[in-house]
């Protein structure tokens, strides 16, 4: 079995193969042995390459997978060939449609820093959310124009409520 | 409400009256206050504190009674105190800033005193004086005291009179801009302009020149005024990179005033204390004695009664400035206890029950070193944007030297209404060498899931090189934090790629597998699912 990993734009072959009770692993050329066992603690694996120790958890992300190793997150993008195929035409038309600012927790809406209309740019502020007694600006990740608005000042807000939708310009 | 019933009790003590039911040595050694029995303690407070407050009644045989909001009906505090009574809803202002909620609650319990923890009502003139009217032990400084220290200027009044250096300032409030233009450059840029009711690092502005002075007077004003109902401001010498150095003291109310060492708490994000630890690396055998004895000098001057903190700015040729006092426990009070041995709050409790100081004038000799690392639910690779949600898993650190104070478990849902504190990890070693690498062996064992945390932040800065050489200043994140040094090793990488990838071949394996051997739920539907983006679960 085979599958293709990407991790920030860098792509990994793995490749898995049995040999009676051992799992082998071919990494970019590289041989490992690995177990892979998973713990009764959620998605979390107890992990062994070549003997050395690892605990990983795997859930789902953003975009495809995200994995925890020694408490830094990681994204991953896992495709099986099939879907590899399938997937470098889906990302070409999906590219420009834009992005939707979301609340990132549960708050109150404070500050409204653009308006429909408005170009924005990648990484500028755009509304403000108060949480936990702190104030959140909210950036945009590509910027564009904003498309629509979809909070005023001062409204609740629940967690990954869509706020505003900028459409790339 | 499920609040267990309360064990058959001794009738509390009169209410009104302080009641002397003991007649105790300290009681005739003394004149006030008159000991008051201490059997009924009420926590005003959430989280880890009120859970350390609940241990240390435990321990002394106290009964513990929890206070709780509508989102709290879960929290680790309700579950381990012996009582526990609903205050009203999430957020603060309707419950735990609730006053009249808070002391009528405690009337109706007939707890005998209240520990207010820190924050919320810890340093309120208003609630420690309904305490007093209630009849009910305020764990902490007279109502007075409070108010007197509350207040800046009055605070910096007092140790100006106390013979305690003060930052270079304003003497005083001032009234107008021309006024604040004029004492500015009296006193040199750049400056600070604090509000005088300010505190904790909130209504404080840095102004590098002139150019800077007129906005900072609107918004530190302006800011003062809606946080703290009062708008007068004063300005002081800006510090270079400062150190945040602060004193410990203990005092019974009668005279008795001791210096428990310092703490140093440099290491600060928009002024929120990150890591603290004791003693501190800055300080030699003579600073040490002359800051105590300054502490104890203001703390002597306003007839300071329980646990206090004197906080200070060192400046780089090691000379101390008097700050604040900070009327009530602190947060990184486990330090101080980690190198001394003592149980700060239950000697504030003796100090309130009118027994004085469980060692009398002679504290113990501070051994070792000891570290804190406050465990925040925030991202700091995204600016500390807090964060909240289910504790998916937990596995606090264990061992030699380790002592980790938490107000979570693991399914605990973080509520958004409150500090984003979830435990503090606390490391005793025996040099600060030891300590430092026992804080990060600690942090590596530290699995907590769900929220976003800041482990990953304290294992870099306890790695980091200027952190291990002891140079710290309160620009030290500003000076060294990028949020790309939290970014994962190569290695970890490649444990991520090969992860994935097994993770994968799983699944795969699952589905493909006879019905019989899908064992663990694990069927085609969960498989899709899985793939499904975080924010579409649920």
């Amino acid at each position: 079995m085979k599958f293709w990993v990407t991790l920030e734009d860098r792509e990994a072959e793995v490749e898995f193969r049995t040999e009676g009770e051992k799992l082998l692993l071919e990494v970019d050329g590289r041989r490992l042995e690995a177990d892979f066992h998973r713990l009764p603690d959620g998605e979390v694996y107890s992990l062994l390459v070549n003997g050395k120790s690892h605990e990983v958890r795997v859930s789902p992300g953003a975009n495809a997978l995200e994995v925890t190793v020694r408490g830094v997150r990681v994204p991953v993008e896992v495709r099986h060939p099939l879907e590899r195929m399938l997937g470098a035409t889906l990302r070409k038309s999906g590219a420009a449609g834009g992005e939707t600012i979301a609340a990132p927790m549960p708050g109150l809406v404070v500050a409204l820093r653009v308006k429909a209309g408005d170009a924005v740019a990648a990484g500028q502020a755009v509304v403000v959310v108060e949480a936990m007694k702190m104030q959140n600006e909210l950036t945009a990740t590509h910027g564009g124009v904003v498309s629509e608005v979809l909070v005023s000042e001062r409204q609740s807000v629940a967690a990954g409520q869509a706020l505003m939708r900028i459409r790339a310009s | 409400m499920s609040a267990r019933k309360p064990a058959p009790k001794p009738k509390p003590a009169p209410r009104g009256k302080l009641a002397p039911k003991r007649a105790p040595r300290a009681a005739a050694r003394h004149s006030s206050p008159p000991r008051r029995a201490i059997r009924r303690v009420l926590i005003a407070n959430r989280g880890e504190i009120a859970v350390r407050v609940i241990r240390t009644l435990r321990e002394l045989g106290i009964t513990s009674v929890a206070v709780f909001s509508e989102a709290d009906r879960a929290a680790l505090h309700v579950l381990m105190a012996d009582e526990a009574y609903p205050i009203g809803a999430g957020p603060s202002r309707e419950s735990y800033l609730n006053l009249e909620r808070v002391i009528e609650t405690a009337r109706r319990v007939k707890a005998d005193a209240i520990h207010p923890g820190y924050g919320f009502f810890a340093e309120s003139a208003a609630f420690g004086s309904a305490c007093e009217r209630a009849g009910i032990a305020f764990i902490g400084p007279a109502s007075e005291t409070i108010a007197a220290l509350g207040d800046k200027l009055a605070a910096r009044a007092a140790a100006k009179a106390a013979g305690v250096p003060l930052i270079p300032g304003s003497d005083g409030p001032v009234a107008t801009l021309a006024e604040a233009r004029a004492a500015a450059k009296k006193i040199g840029w750049p400056v600070m302009m604090k509000a005088a009711a300010g505190g904790g690092g909130k209504g404080m502005r840095l102004i590098r020149g002139e150019s800077e002075l007129e906005s900072a007077w609107q918004t530190t004003r302006g800011e003062a005024g809606a946080a703290f109902g009062d708008d007068r401001v004063y300005l002081e010498r800006a510090i270079e990179r400062p150190r945040h150095v602060e004193a410990q003291i203990l005092a019974d109310g009668r005279g008795n005033v001791v210096f428990l060492g310092e703490r140093e708490c440099s290491v600060q994000r928009r002024h929120q204390k990150l890591l603290e630890e004791t003693p501190s690396p800055a300080f030699s055998a003579k600073l040490r004695r002359e800051f105590g004895a300054a502490a104890c000098a203001i703390a002597r001057s306003v007839g300071y009664r329980s646990a206090g903190t004197v906080e200070f700015i060192l400046d780089e040729r090691g000379r101390f400035y008097f700050l604040e006092v900070n009327t009530r426990l602190q947060v990184e009070h486990p330090v101080t206890e980690m190198v001394t041995g003592l149980d700060l709050v239950a000697e504030q409790i003796r100090i309130a029950s009118g027994d004085g100081i469980s060692f009398g004038r002679t504290p113990p000799e501070p051994r070792g070193w000891s570290m804190e690392a406050r465990v925040i639910a925030e991202d700091p690779a995204a600016n500390f944007m807090p964060s909240i949600g289910r504790i998916e898993r937990l596995r606090a650190p264990q061992g030699p030297g380790v002592r980790n104070d938490s107000g979570v478990y693991r399914g605990y849902e973080v509520p958004v209404f409150y500090d984003s504190l979830l435990a503090k990890l606390i490391v005793w070693g025996e040099s600060r060498d030891h300590a430092r690498r026992r804080m990060l062996r600690a942090l590596d064992e530290y699995v907590l899931d769900g929220p976003r945390q800041n482990l990953a932040f304290h294992r870099w800065l306890c790695a980091h090189r200027e952190f291990a050489a002891g140079n710290l200043s309160t620009r030290f994140i500003e000076e060294h934090f990028r949020p790309g040094v939290l970014a994962a090793s190569p290695s970890a990488n490649e444990v991520a790629v090969l992860a994935a990838a097994l993770h994968a071949r799983e699944e795969r394996l699952r589905v493909a597998l006879p019905d019989d051997s899908r064992v663990n739920g694990g069927s085609s539907w969960r498989w899709a699912e899985r793939r499904r983006p975080a924010g579409a679960r649920r």
